[in-house]
């Protein structure tokens, strides 16, 4: 298991290695030059000259890059050209608050999603399992941009019970709470609904399989077997879709942060792509690869734990 | 109302009386030949419209929703937003107002010699920066100065080039090895310090839009023991000191404890800019939600829901903002008739429509617009799709012209304009293709791409927009275009102080657009943003420059 990890690790650090230069000549030949994106289209010719030369954009790309890399190594990834703040300060504020909003979203999500979806496999086709069955895929295919302007239009310009912004900052004239409560919906609705179906679909499988029905024949109570002899095994699947949420949650909050002025790490992404903001993108990156790719890493170990079956 | 009436103004009062002239154009020469706005409107038999807003009070906090920038080098400046953040503190020379005519602010007077190459600015006296010392000519000369210096890298160069810059070589290279031209005063006296309130602008060549050079947003005036940086604590002459700055976030202003030497204001205590991102929704539901009090700019998507917000005022002002379609002298525009054959094709009206929900005016195609002092009416070009085809007929083409229209998706309006001209020109046998490109891909184009559509920005006068636009080998002349009869009149327009007789010249101007003229222009846009009813005494700026010391709030 060791060596198996250690692989992974190295596996991850070339990987990231390819990533950083993939963003990197994207970035460059994706159309417009940063300093006219930083500058707008209103400024003249000789301004976007002198920015260019004053941020040493006039010398060749792969020197600029592995001076970046250079620097990155030892742990200075820049400053943001359009935030004009370091970028390590920069992306750790952001990245706190959408770890914290993917927390508690995640609190809600799973408890939530392993409930239902249990609830409605254990009787396939029953009235409960038919409910589930219709809110989870009318969740999951109502996107997240769509579902948050419908939850506006009602909490916000209609009820005016709920702050259509979050801008994390109690002086706005909301409790921070209640900031939380519409991103982390659209979060949950988007998420939970395909989570739900999940769980639900393995709960179904394995409620068919004949060691159940053999437990119900010997008598055993149905809250028992379900409990006893079902629940664990039908967990297994959804186990590792639950910990691909965790990526999404990391890095695709975007549209939600977006929509809500969310000061989070996905808007920050975004933001920077549009500006061509390079030292932010460049860090940005290689946090969501490093997430994606322990994720998988902790899944597959968490995949052992829960079935003695299977060996690395 | 004034004893002695400008000659002008009675004629033009006459003319109103006859029918002559429509009342709007009459206010505007009134009042821009100093006639004070509610006597001008007493002359014409109207009474002015009234201030129901009551005086203004003190206190409270305005919060907008608006991009927070790096606002640190003000001369640099080449947004709009990062001005309206630091104009709280900074005071400019002159002020463009809502009506397009520029006014006194720490200039207190301005004389022109009648060749307009030299400018005398008389400074206020009373003016104080906020830690103390008196504002003096000095203080002016320096901010001229480094506007002016090459190193710094000011828009402002561009403005004023022509009237008091020359070009040298200063022998280093462009980033494409070519030797680069640097510019420098064209006279060791050109900034000249009569005494210790006066100013003067010795020029090279004539130029009456220097009051307007000064309001342009990057002229704020910076005190010198601040080095042209900008930032939390700066020194200022204005109303509001900054205390607190994050980019991508919030800023906050608080205002002065003294009254602002203009006698507006302060009145609200608390300035905040607040960064809703660039997402138009977001900025709906912190409206919504009372989360911000004014969002600095609308979208046309986001108007219809705003419309329902009851607690909600949109202000709108008509402007010079516009976008054009403009051919390249190459086949088939080569030919003036298939130029006049696009214009006649197209309904403006329908356009303005169609593509901004009808908040602006119809387009004319001599890229002046009403709202410019110097406009000339001469006449509605109405859609005239038979002349449209004849004249194609005329040039060459019985069957009509294919051709292909380059423009951008975003904003969205742009591409809906030239969806609704497109299909207009149908009817007259112009079948265009429409080529989106991405906004990036677009600016790289702008000036290459043989037929597209550009947006163009408001500026205070016609001769501004025409002199960038237009002008045979001006840098921004996307259309290549090239009309001596032109570049002689605009440069005549440009010498003249009085607004009748650069009218005069611009109604010629005006006909060699419409006859020659390279453009199709649809329509005018109206700036639009919106604010909560509480805030009294805004008005809205058609370059979108906000003055919070003006402001006040009553709940």
């Amino acid at each position: 298991m060791l060596r198996y990890s250690a692989k992974q690790l190295l596996n991850m650090a070339l990987t990231l290695f390819a990533v950083s230069f993939l963003v990197f000549a994207l970035n460059e030949l994706s159309p417009g030059d940063v300093t006219r994106k930083i500058l707008g289209p209103y400024a003249s010719q000789s301004q976007v000259d002198h920015l260019t030369r004053e941020m040493g954009l006039d010398r060749p790309a792969i020197v600029r890059y592995f001076e970046y890399m250079g620097r990155a190594l030892t742990g200075d990834f820049g400053d943001s050209i359009y935030y004009r703040q370091p970028v390590s300060t920069l992306i750790w504020d952001r990245l706190g608050n959408t770890l914290l909003l993917a927390a508690i979203s995640f609190a809600v999500i799973v408890p939530l999603s392993v409930l239902l979806g249990v609830l409605a496999g254990m009787r396939e086709r029953g009235w409960f399992d038919r409910a589930v069955s219709v809110f989870s895929s009318m969740c999951a295919s109502i996107p997240e941009f769509a579902m948050g302007v419908f939850l506006l239009g009602i909490f916000v310009v209609w009820l005016g019970v709920l702050p259509g912004t979050s801008p994390l900052r109690a002086d706005s004239g909301w409790a921070i709470w209640m900031q939380f409560v519409l991103p982390v919906l659209v979060v949950t609705f988007y998420d939970a609904g395909y989570l739900i179906a999940m769980v639900r679909s393995s709960m179904v499988e394995v409620m068919r399989q004949p060691y159940i029905r053999t437990a119900l024949l010997k008598g055993n109570s149905f809250r028992n077997v379900v409990a006893k002899h079902a629940l664990r095994n039908a967990l297994i699947t959804p186990f590792t879709v639950i910990l691909l949420q965790l990526n999404y949650l990391v890095s695709g909050l975007v549209v939600v942060e977006t929509l809500f002025a969310y000061p989070g790490f996905g808007r920050l992404m975004l933001e920077a792509a549009l500006a061509k903001d390079i030292a932010v993108l460049e860090a940005g990156t290689l946090i969501a690869v490093s997430v994606t790719m322990l994720t998988q890493l902790f899944g597959d170990l968490g995949y052992m734990a829960l079935d003695p079956r299977i060996r690395v | 109302m004034s004893d002695k009436l400008h000659p002008i103004v009675e004629r033009a009062g006459r003319e109103y009386a006859d029918g002559k002239l429509d009342r709007r154009e009459f206010l505007r020469i009134a009042v821009l030949l100093g006639v004070a706005a509610p006597a001008a409107y007493s002359m014409v038999g109207l009474s002015a419209p009234a201030m129901a807003q009551g005086a203004p009070k003190k206190g409270g906090t305005i919060r907008l929703g608006m991009r927070v920038q790096d606002i640190s080098s003000p001369h640099t400046y080449s947004w709009i937003e990062s001005a309206n953040s630091a104009r709280q503190t900074l005071d400019y020379l002159a002020v463009t107002g809502i009506d397009n005519v520029t006014r006194p602010s720490l200039v207190q007077k301005w004389e022109a010699t009648p060749d307009l190459k030299t400018w005398t600015l008389q400074l206020r006296r009373d003016v104080k920066w906020r830690k103390g010392r008196q504002f003096t000519a000095d203080d002016a000369i320096w901010n001229l100065k480094r506007v002016l210096d090459d190193k710094t890298g000011s828009s402002v160069v561009g403005l004023l080039k022509g009237f008091i810059l020359s070009e040298f070589d200063d022998g280093q290279k462009d980033a494409k090895g070519n030797p680069r031209k640097s510019v420098k005063l064209w006279d060791a006296n050109a900034i000249q310090k009569v005494d210790d309130f006066t100013v003067k602008l010795n020029g090279q060549t004539a130029n009456l839009a220097i009051p307007e050079a000064l309001y342009h947003y990057p002229l704020l005036i910076c005190s010198p023991e601040d080095g042209g940086k900008f930032g939390i604590g700066s020194d200022g002459t204005g109303a509001y000191e900054l205390v607190e700055h994050e980019v991508g976030k919030r800023s906050l202003y608080v205002a002065t404890k003294t009254p602002h030497w203009s006698g507006m204001g302060p009145n609200v205590d608390r300035f905040e800019i607040i960064d809703l991102g660039d997402d138009a929704a977001a900025q709906v539901s912190a409206l919504a939600s009372k989360q911000v009090d004014m969002i600095y700019q609308g979208a046309i998507s986001t108007l219809p829901t705003v419309e329902r917000l009851p607690h909600v005022q949109v202000n709108t002002v008509d402007s010079g903002y516009t976008a054009v379609a403009r051919t390249h002298p190459i086949k088939p525009f080569d030919d003036k008739r298939v130029r006049q054959a696009l214009r006649h094709a197209t309904d403006t009206e329908a356009v303005l429509k169609a593509a901004y929900r009808g908040l602006g005016k119809p387009g004319e195609h001599h890229h002046v617009a009403p709202v410019h002092p110097e406009y000339a009416n001469i006449g509605f070009m109405k859609q005239d799709i038979a002349k449209a085809k004849a004249l194609l007929a005329e040039a060459g083409h019985p069957n009509g012209i294919d051709c292909q229209i380059d423009c951008r998706p975003q904003p969205d309006w742009e591409l809906l304009a030239v969806q609704t001209m497109v299909e207009q020109w149908k009817a007259a046998g112009i079948r265009a293709k429409i080529n989106v490109m991405p906004s990036a891909q677009y600016w790289e184009n702008w000036t290459k791409v043989p037929f597209g559509f550009t947006t163009w920005a408001h500026r205070p006068l016609g001769t501004m927009v025409l002199g960038l636009a237009y002008r045979t080998g001006a840098a921004w002349n996307e259309a290549a275009w090239s009309n001596a009869e032109f570049d002689k009149l605009i440069t005549e327009a440009e010498g003249y102080l009085d607004v009748t007789k650069r009218r005069e010249v611009m109604a010629k101007i005006q006909r060699i657009m419409l006859d020659e003229g390279p453009v199709v222009v649809p329509l005018w846009r109206a700036v639009f943003n919106y604010s909560d009813k509480k805030i009294k005494g805004y008005k809205i700026h058609p370059s979108i420059y906000i003055d919070i010391k003006d402001l006040w709030i009553d709940a």
